[in-house]
This record gives structure tokens, sequence and C-alpha cells, in this order.
């Protein structure tokens, strides 16, 4: 805007320039240089932490992936073989498979949590210790809920099928049938994962503002409704944050098949890309090649943990009044 | 404020101090005049191993440090000890691993100081001393250098209950004459019966595992997984195929054996020890649990398929010593020490856990049965007939890498069920595992060029 005051106003009303703020750059004074290099200090320990256990493992493991090596002796570079290698590994493509298909019980885990979590809202007369019941799977050891699963998916006198048999239904022999092993080691980490879920969704639920309920009900809506038009969206991030976390937890499921089915499940159909790196690395001493394994499952998971993000951005700068 | 930075600064420099000092105590090098060895076992064997290292060290004045390992977890805290730089000088080395370790430099070659150290490698089984033998392309031959020392050789036997088979008024299977398959299975048949009347069978002839029962049959019936350099697998064959056919069938067709489901409620390893099944493997490491069980057992050959000559494997663990040992001539001693010394060898023995590593030992052990009938069991002589006649090496154990040789079991549960024959799953599963072994070949190639190997 070309300015076309008069001089005389101009020079007259000027109003006077702040106080000049302390210096920015540099940090003359002493306390700023001494607060710079505390803040530098603490910054540091965490940086390192990143650069020596994050950032030097994944350049080595990148190097590793393209190199022949049994884990003891020299590394060989031998270029993209090990990727070539991997595109026709029929075992790892059934790997990936079996890996994608335990993620089914994601949206089925979801679901039920949030209903546990909608019931858990209520006052209910012990809803405390039901709270902590549901939660016990969570804090309990994998390897001990594996170990006791396993005895529970028993052809014969197993507990699921031994339930199954008050409704006349004859359950398969889970963990040593192809069909079956796969439904069998999802419903159980539907089970584990459960507690933490609902704890998530319960904190979200009650974190919804009462004016709105009351709005609705006003307007004259149901339960469904409001469950529907305003506790689901309402717990949307609470959603969006557990299916990231479960998706990348996912890929990356591993101990439950190594005690359930340590061989890998009848006709490896209970593998997972974890489990075949590891066998791979361990067993039969294929260091490069799992490393190459690790580094696609790797891409993948940041892939799709992107997607994800792209999809959510509409609901991300969603504020309520 | 000045007050909290100081004890900001006072906490960071106590996390870093211990950090550091968490660091380097983990890394405790090996100390001069203490050897570490790395093992996995049970009670027996610490014992058994203290004594020799008393000795060694009664001998020497070398003090000897023990690690011990779970069975599972050994394979890799190895090998993280070697990536680590913090070999043990002295451990347990499998023969599948040994060509990968030697090629990597990970094992000493012991052939000069085991000579100098005057051991009678004569007296020792020649299986066990020549699986650790390598020349750089070949494993498991007597030309080869010398990459370790036995542990241990467990001839992989097969035994019957006694009290089962008089009850039913069968003979006892004659030590030296095999049976037939079948005559054995007609026995089993006669065994699977129900002996309580509730309308449920629950005494069965036998209880095969295909995994490890399997190469018996296969190997008895002309059968074999390669051909003899290792180059071709050879699965597809119709003596292999009678042989897998053969144990699915006892399931199958005739019902003498428990049913997978059977199976997975109780293994037939348990059922045999509870007095339920006639005819089950024996190892020397089973002596121990079965000699205090409530029936009385003994050895018999494998029952023979065409070649008319019984056949089995002999399992082995062998004892090495790391190449970047600070102490190399006590190191190999006490590899020695543990592979050879009398008085370890005598408690493990009286454990019932092995055979002798010593030749003339285990020919006075099962000679001992003749002066004493209240030994267990009565025909040991079997272990050392399949150890010096008709054992032989596990399929994979010197091919670097047992990929091609697990792939044949992974889809193998269908054979087993009846819904597929031998045959046909055996022509599906070859031209895999003839990829398989071609890369493992490959690898021992690349490894012994890249490697230093002598």
């Amino acid at each position: 805007m070309t300015s076309t005051a008069t001089p005389a106003a101009t020079g007259a009303r000027t109003p006077a320039p702040p106080a000049p703020a302390p210096p920015r750059r540099g940090g003359t004074s002493r306390l700023h240089r001494i607060e710079k290099r505390w803040a530098l200090l603490f910054v540091a320990a965490p940086v390192i932490g990143y650069l020596l256990f994050i950032a030097y493992p994944t350049g080595f493991a990148l190097y590793a992936s393209l190199t022949r090596w049994n884990g003891l002796g020299p590394m060989q570079f031998i270029g993209l073989d090990n990727y070539v290698a991997l595109a026709g590994d029929e075992r790892f493509h059934q790997t990936l498979f079996n890996t994608f298909f335990y993620m089914i019980g994601i949206p089925v885990g979801l679901a039920i949590s949030l209903a546990l979590a909608v019931m858990m809202n209520r006052k209910l007369f012990g809803r405390a210790a039901f709270r902590a019941i549901y939660y016990v799977p969570v804090i309990s050891s994998i390897a001990a809920i594996a170990i006791l699963w396993q005895w529970a998916y028993n052809g014969d006198f197993g507990l699921v099928n031994q339930f199954l048999a008050i409704f006349g239904i004859e359950g398969p022999n889970w963990l040593a049938d192809p069909a079956w092993a796969k439904p069998a080691i999802i419903m159980m980490a539907i089970w584990k994962g459960l507690g933490y879920s609902m704890l998530l969704y319960l904190a979200a639920i009650q974190s919804v503002p009462r004016s709105l309920y009351e709005a609705a009900e006003l307007d004259g809506a149901n339960g469904w409704k409001k469950f529907r038009s305003i506790t689901l969206p309402m717990v949307q991030p609470v959603t969006f944050f557990l299916v990231v976390t479960q998706v990348i937890g996912g890929a990356m499921i591993f101990i439950e098949i190594q005690i359930m089915t340590p061989t890998g499940g009848p006709e490896y159909s209970t593998a997972s890309v974890v489990y075949h790196i590891w066998l791979q690395a361990f067993r039969y001493q294929q260091m490069g090649y799992a490393t190459a394994m690790s580094v696609v499952l790797g891409l993948l998971i940041l892939v799709i943990t992107l997607v994800q993000f792209r999809l959510n951005r509409r609901n991300a700068g969603f504020v309520i009044d | 404020m000045t007050k909290s930075r100081l004890i900001a600064g006072i906490a960071t420099a106590l996390v870093v101090a211990s950090s550091a000092a968490a660091c380097s105590s983990g890394g405790s090098g090996s100390d001069t005049d203490t050897l570490t060895f790395m093992f996995r076992g049970g009670d027996d064997e610490k014992k058994a191993y203290q004594e020799a290292i008393d000795r060694l060290t009664e001998d020497t004045g070398v003090e000897v440090k023990m690690i011990v390992t779970s069975a599972d977890q050994y394979a890799q805290k190895l090998q993280a000890a070697v990536a680590g730089n913090k070999v043990p000088d002295v451990f347990y080395i499998e023969q599948a691993s040994l060509q990968s370790y030697v090629s990597s430099g990970v094992l000493m070659d012991i052939t000069d100081q085991v000579a100098e150290q005057g051991v009678d490698l004569d007296n020792i089984w020649p299986y066990g001393v020549d699986s650790y033998r390598f020349d750089g392309t070949v494993q498991g031959t007597s030309e080869g250098r010398l990459y370790g020392l036995p542990k241990d050789i467990g001839p992989f036997a097969f035994g019957y209950n006694a009290d089962m088979l008089e009850k039913a008024g069968i003979d006892r299977p004659d030590p030296d004459q095999p049976l037939t398959w079948d005559e054995w299975l007609t026995i089993c048949q006669k065994l699977t019966q129900d002996t309580d009347g509730d309308g449920e069978t629950d005494q069965w002839g036998t209880g095969l595992n295909v995994q490890w029962n399997s190469q018996a049959f296969v190997w008895s019936n002309g059968g074999d997984w390669t051909n003899e350099d290792h180059t071709q697998v050879t699965v597809d064959t119709p003596e292999f195929a009678e042989a897998i056919q053969y144990i699915a069938d006892l399931t199958n067709e005739y019902g003498v054996t428990p049913n997978p489901e059977q199976a997975q409620t109780l293994d037939t390893y348990q059922r045999f020890m509870a007095g339920e099944i006639g005819f089950f493997p024996v190892g020397p490491w089973d002596m121990s649990v079965y000699n205090d069980l409530d029936f009385e057992y003994d050895l018999m050959p494998w029952p023979v398929g065409k070649t008319g000559e019984p056949a089995t494997w002999v399992g082995s663990l062998g004892i090495g010593v790391s190449n970047t040992s600070s102490q190399p001539e006590d190191a190999v001693k006490l590899a020695t020490y543990l592979s050879t010394d009398e008085t370890a060898q005598q408690t493990l023995i009286d454990a019932n856990v092995q055979i002798p590593n010593r030749i003339d030992t285990a020919q006075e052990w099962a000679a001992e049965v003749e002066e004493d009938d209240t030994l267990k069991p009565t025909n040991r002589q079997e272990f050392l007939d399949i150890a010096e006649d008709y054992g032989r090496e596990m399929p994979a154990s010197f091919t670097y890498g047992a990929e091609w040789y697990d792939e044949l079991w992974v889809g193998i549960q269908p054979v087993l069920d009846g819904k597929q024959t031998a045959a046909e799953y055996l022509a599906e599963v070859q031209p895999r595992m003839q990829e398989l072994l071609d890369q493992s070949n490959a690898q021992a190639e690349q490894a012994a060029a890249a490697g230093s190997a002598p």
C-alpha cells in the first residue's frame, strides 16, 4: 500500500518501536549459553540412542541384505540376488498370505472391545472387577498364554472343543488342521488384545461431552442412533490409533506361532513372515537372505501405515467445540 | 532452579556411568588361565563334565568355567557369541553346522594337537571321529582334518515291551535275526487290542514318528534321500515310496498305531512309557528313563525290508575348539578330557545317558550283562552293533544346511492321513527338495572358496 500520508503526519505519528527483543542468534548472554549447553546435552542422549540403536542397525541391515552371510563368517556382496530369490520363494509368499490373513482379527477385535467398553461404561455391579479381569490377558506373559491355549485347542479334550460340544458341534483338531489352525491363532490373539483396546475405548467414550448426548436425546435419538452418530465418530481417533498399531504389530506376529505350532503349522499354514525370517536366519544360517526379507517386511509396513495416515487426513484437524 | 539442575545433572551422570559399567562388565574377555566351555544338557552331563574338568585342573592347573544353556537356545546363543567375538574356548558343535563353522574360521583345526597329546583316536568310535573331519569339500570321511572330538554317538535302536509280548504269548524277537516287515506287522496286529473290554482300543503294536523313524524303513528297503555325493535327491524311487507308504498304512490300513488325534492327545512316546505300545525306538539317552518303567523292555534289530539288512541312524554331537582361543593347547586338552576322560565317561554311563565313547569301555559295558542280568537293557550289544555295523548318519548331517531335508516333512501329513499316496507326494516334493539341495551345495562351494578353509 503506497503511503500518501503527509510528511508531517508520518513523522509525529510513527509509534515508537517496541523495546528491542533480546538478541536471538548466537546467544551472547552467558545464561543463554549455559542453557543451550544443557539442552544439547539432554537432547544428545536420545539422539545418540537413536543413532546407535536404530539408524546404525538399519543401515547395517540394508547392507547385509545385499550380501550372502551365514551370520558367522565374512559377508559376501551379491547385489540384489537375495531380493530376486525372495520374489520366487513360494514359502515366503505363503507366509505373507498367512500374515495378512491374521489381520482379519483386527476389525473383529475392535468391534468386540468397543462393545465391551460401552458395556463397561454403565453403572454395573462389580464394574471395576470386570475391567480388571478383561485387562489381565494383556499383562500376562504371551508365552504362558500360548501354552495355555495350545492345551485348550487340543482336539480330544481341549476346552474349546468341550465348549463346542455343549452345542453339539464337533470341533476340529484345531492346531493340526490346515484349515483351522490360523483361525485358532486369530481367536487367541483377539482374546489377548481385548483388554487393551477396551481400555482405550473406555477412556475415549468417557471423554465424549455429555452435552452431545443430551442434545441428541432432545431430538429424540434412541440408544443405537446415539451410538452410531455420536460415540462412534468421537472415538475415531482411538480407532485409528488402534488400527495402525495393531496392523504394525500384526505384521510382526511371531511368538504365538513359534509356541503353538513350532514347525510352522500343518503344511506351513500358520507360519508368519517373521517366523520364516527367524527360521532362515538361525536354523538355516541364511542371515543375508533373512535380512532382505526383513527389509521387505519393513517397507511393506511403512507403506501400509502411510496409506492409513493419508486416508485419515480428512479426520485430522477435527475439533469439536 | 540451580538445585534441580544439580540433581538432574547428577542423575544423568549416574545413568551414563552405570550403563557404561554395564557395557564393559558384560564383556568379560577370556582371562588368562580360565577357559570357557559352553554346552547344553541336564544335571548328569554337568556332573560328569565337572569331574572331567576337575581332573584337568589337577593335571594342568587350568581353570574352566562352564556355561550351560537350554537345548533350544543353544544354537542361537552360540551364534550370538560368535557374532559378538566372545566365542567360548570349547563348545558343542553339531554335525550339520560343522562345515559353516569351519569355513567361517570359527573352529580350530585340532588334528596336530590331538596327535601330539597322544589321544588314541582308534579307540574312539570311527563314526564319531569322522563326523568332525572335513577336507574343505567333504565331511565325514577319514581323510579330512579334524575339527572336533565326539561328545557322544547315539545309535538309534528299536525296542519292545517284553512284558506285553509275554502276555500275548509272543516270543521275544531274536537279537541276531531281524523280523521282516510282514512278520513284524503280524505281531503288531496281535498286540493291538482292547484290553479292558470298553470297546476302545487301548493297546497298540507300535507308534512311529515319520521324521525320526522312517530312516530305518527307507534304508532297509534300499532307498535313500540322496545319492552318495549328495548332489541328487532320490526320494522319488519306488523303494522310498514303499517304505513311507508302509508307515502310513500302519495307521490307516492296519490300525496298529494310535490315530493322529490320539497321538496328539498323548504322544506315542508317553504311551510307550505308560505300557500301551509294544514296539518303540530306544536311544541311549532314553535308558535312564526307561530303566525305571514298571515293565521290562529290551532292544532288537529294526525290521527289515527288501534288502534283508536292518538300518538306522546314529546321531552325534561334537566338542569343538575356538580358532580364536587365547590358550589353544589347553583348550584342546579340555576337549580331549571331556570326550575321553575315563572317570567322566564312567559317570555318564552310570547315569545311563549315553554309550561310552571309547570302544574298549563300550565293549566291557556291553559284556557286563553276562555277569549281572539285572542290568538293563539286556541286549546292550544292539547299540554297539549299530555303531559298528548298520548305523549311518542322518541324510542332512554332512550337507551344508538342512533346508532341503526339512522340506520333505512340511507337507507329509496328508500322506500319513491317508489322503494322498506316498508315491504321488514324493514325486511332487522331489523337485523342491532338489532345488534346495542345489542351493545348499552352491553355498558350500562359495563358503569353501571364500572362507579360510585350509
